[in-house]
């Protein structure tokens, strides 16, 4: 969840027969379609949506100090009781990480300390790696709810699920406020609040992997209900003697995975099923297409 | 795939679930944009020493829609010239033949397969298909095929029902297509095993014929694991009415020279020199087949393989072995070599002449594509995707087919002077796939 805390403001505009919410949150332009004509209402529902999304982000970004993760982080291996909330996701995060045999990890985090994801080729030490593994796995923490304790030196980050979950709570927000169909997208990660009535589907625009691929990849999907979530590196990789190493990092190796694709988008019901399968995609690395499809899930991926 | 990976999707939905303590309102419905996918092909079919050449250009347009329903339009034209065997046989004297039409002769020189050269059409074929899923597992679809030829029309339905079971692992389908096709030859259809009359003599031809088709398909296809595709399909075709091709003869021959009694033409009068009767096919022919394929992914390489035998009731029997490699070079081309094998038994009417004097068979044909006789083909595709994001690719392959024609069939003269018309022929193919 996002670094630098962007100026907390709504706008409304107009756009193509629609109006359009816009705000900034974690780390990502935030954008409410709004079907409807009434700019009150825009407006009413727009702040609705920035009010959970910018309150999700103060409770659960690793860079605001004092909140939950915060405190987590500066435990020290001390035991901590956590709210709900809190606990729905430290339960979630539970399971992603059996459901992905170890690879969603949300204690990976301090990997980041020797990848630089800039597009160069410089590679981490891979001593320097090993050391950060030791600080790293889900299977080292302590976790009876309420109470969560991690060990000495080690962190969490819900950066890999928080965008997603924020997308589905304004989603849920919005529903009851409003009859009205609204597509909440932050940053590429979507979900409509209802089917809409005066057009078939919500237009979203899949964004291009490199300008080579742009006339093809600048795929327009239709969305009615439900949600579209992309995970991808199009800008944030490593080359090094032709080899292209992805942000996707494995923390059981402290490696990236090998063969991931450079985006993956999926459909499903919600923004969070849709987040967590495109990222497990990745994951697969080469069989991110067969793991998608396997599943009978709607995909996208490109390579 | 274990069965820890196939519930995935179901853990995670639960696990949301109770993250947002609420569940999803509605099922996603996504997809994208309708747009055309265009499918260009232009196909070049050329036989050795100018028998058939076929040049046809077909064009396919799919547009899906919401819910995955979508539209297939096609479109083939397609133009034959070139001459074929005619069914009769070699003669050390030039032979005259009437024309199909009747309307005029033509004359094949002494030893040489007898060739007709009046071979020529265009052909226009249409086809439409509406897919429609029905809920998450059921897919339907309906469609339409129809071909026109100066001589020839074919009308047709189609429809399919689909269900995925076990994790969309496996797929069960079923398909049944009726047709009903008619002849309308110029200068009428002939009467089976009536004689080749003088030109302008249609007293052996009679209006139009029809035949219908039935053909039924069941199929299964399952995932095996995350590399292996295979599918098993039995298929059942049979046909009634007309089977008979009105453009193919047989000689009639002298029982103990097996050569072709001689003919002499009205006072005055163009026709043929020697005795032909046209052919005779049952009027009913079952067919069934059986076809495998199996797709395997190893690490961005594609091996298809396929396997079809095919019995009928005409004691036709055939084998075809089919392969193919995609590989990729590069990320944005691919080389794909293909063989193919086929081989069949001939048909229990084929023949090579009919004995003069002798009781007829009840049906005879010395079509030679009713024969004995292996085939081979061996080609390479290259295909590439453009900088605009467009599929293109060449095809070059060999055909070669080779043939024998059974011991006993021959009487004679016949024996060291008869033998199957082998045929060598090319294909080139380019293709073109694009979007808008």
């Amino acid at each position: 969840m996002g670094g630098r805390q962007a100026a907390r403001q709504v706008l409304v505009e107009a756009g193509q027969d629609c109006l359009v919410g816009r705000f900034d949150a974690m780390a990502s332009p935030c954008e409410i379609l709004i079907e409807s004509g009434d700019r009150e209402t825009a407006e009413r529902l727009t702040r609705i949506a920035a009010a959970e999304a910018w309150r999700i982000e103060d409770k659960f970004s690793r860079y605001r100090a004092g909140n939950v993760v915060d405190r987590i982080n500066a435990s020290d291996g001390e035991a901590i009781e956590v709210d709900d909330e809190t606990a729905a996701l430290l339960d979630f995060a539970d399971t992603l990480y059996s459901l992905s045999n170890g690879r969603f990890d949300i204690t990976s985090g301090a990997l980041r300390g020797v990848w630089t994801f800039d597009g160069g080729d410089r590679l981490p030490d891979p001593q320097a790696v090993q050391a950060i593994l030791r600080r790293v796995g889900w299977d080292k923490v302590s976790w009876q709810r309420p109470v969560f304790a991690l060990q000495p030196g080690m962190q969490i980050d819900l950066g890999g699920i928080g965008k997603e979950y924020a997308v589905d709570r304004v989603t849920v927000t919005l529903r009851e406020a409003a009859t009205c169909s609204a597509l909440v997208n932050f940053g590429g990660d979507l979900a409509v609040t209802r089917a809409p009535r005066e057009r078939r589907a919500w237009r979203v625009g899949i964004e291009p992997v490199s300008a080579a691929d742009k006339r093809r990849n600048e795929a327009v999907l239709e969305i009615a209900t439900g949600a579209l979530a992309t995970s991808g590196d199009s800008r944030r990789f490593l080359l090094k003697d032709g080899v292209r190493y992805s942000h996707i990092l494995d923390p059981r190796s402290g490696w990236p995975v090998e063969g991931a694709p450079r985006s993956v988008t999926v459909a499903a019901d919600t923004c969070t099923q849709a987040g967590m399968l495109s990222t497990l995609a990745m994951l697969e690395g080469y069989n991110a297409e067969a793991f998608l499809d396997g599943e009978g899930v709607k995909n996208w991926c490109r390579r | 795939m274990t069965d820890n990976k196939k519930s995935v999707s179901a853990t995670l939905a639960a696990a949301t679930c109770s993250l947002l303590g609420s569940a999803p309102t509605a099922p996603v419905q996504a997809q994208e944009e309708p747009s055309w996918d265009f499918n260009t092909a232009l196909l070049y079919y050329g036989e050795d020493n100018d028998r058939v050449q076929d040049l046809s250009l077909n064009m396919l347009g799919k547009r899906y829609f919401l819910d995955d329903r979508a539209l297939t339009l096609g479109l083939t034209v397609d133009t034959l010239t070139g001459a074929t065997p005619n069914g009769a046989i070699r003669q050390d004297v030039p032979q005259t033949f009437t024309r199909p039409s009747g309307s005029s002769a033509y004359t094949i020189p002494a030893n040489e397969l007898p060739l007709d050269d009046t071979f020529k059409d265009t052909r226009v074929a249409l086809t439409a298909a509406w897919e429609q899923p029905l809920g998450r597992l059921w897919k339907t679809s309906v469609g339409f095929s129809g071909s026109f030829e100066y001589d020839y029309t074919h009308l047709g339905l189609n429809g399919s029902l689909s269900r995925d079971f076990n994790q969309r692992n496996t797929t069960v389908s079923a398909g049944l297509a009726i047709a009903r096709d008619e002849w309308d030859p110029v200068g009428g259809t002939p009467i089976p095993f009536s004689p080749m009359l003088d030109v302008g003599d249609i007293g052996n031809k009679t209006g139009t014929e029809t035949k219908d088709v039935v053909d039924a398909v069941l199929g299964v296809t399952q995932v095996i694991s995350r590399n292996l595709l295979v599918q098993l399909n039995y298929s059942f075709s049979n046909s009634s009415g007309y089977l008979t091709d009105p453009y193919k003869i047989l000689s009639l021959v002298d029982g103990a020279t097996g050569d072709t009694i001689t003919r002499v033409p009205a006072p005055g009068a163009e026709g043929p020199s020697h005795e032909f009767r046209f052919e005779s096919r049952p009027d009913d022919r079952t067919k069934h087949s059986l076809y495998t394929q199996a797709k395997y992914y190893m690490g961005g390489k594609v091996l298809d393989a396929s396997y079809r035998y095919m019995t009928d009731d005409w004691e036709i029997d055939s084998h075809t072995l089919d392969l193919r490699l995609r590989w990729p070079i590069g990320e944005r081309s691919f080389l794909e070599p293909h063989v193919r094998f086929y081989t069949q038994s001939e048909a229990d009417f084929y023949t090579i002449s009919l004995v003069d004097g002798a009781t007829l068979p009840t049906f005879a044909s010395a079509d030679y594509r009713l024969g004995n006789f292996d085939a081979i083909t061996a080609g390479l595709k290259y295909g590439w995707t453009t900088r605009g994001g467009n599929e293109m690719s060449v095809r070059a392959e060999l055909y070669r087919q080779t043939g024998s024609i059974p011991g006993g069939l021959l009487i004679g003269n016949q024996v060291g002077r008869e033998t199957y018309p082998d045929l060598d022929a090319i294909i080139l193919q380019f293709s073109y796939r694009f979007s808008r």
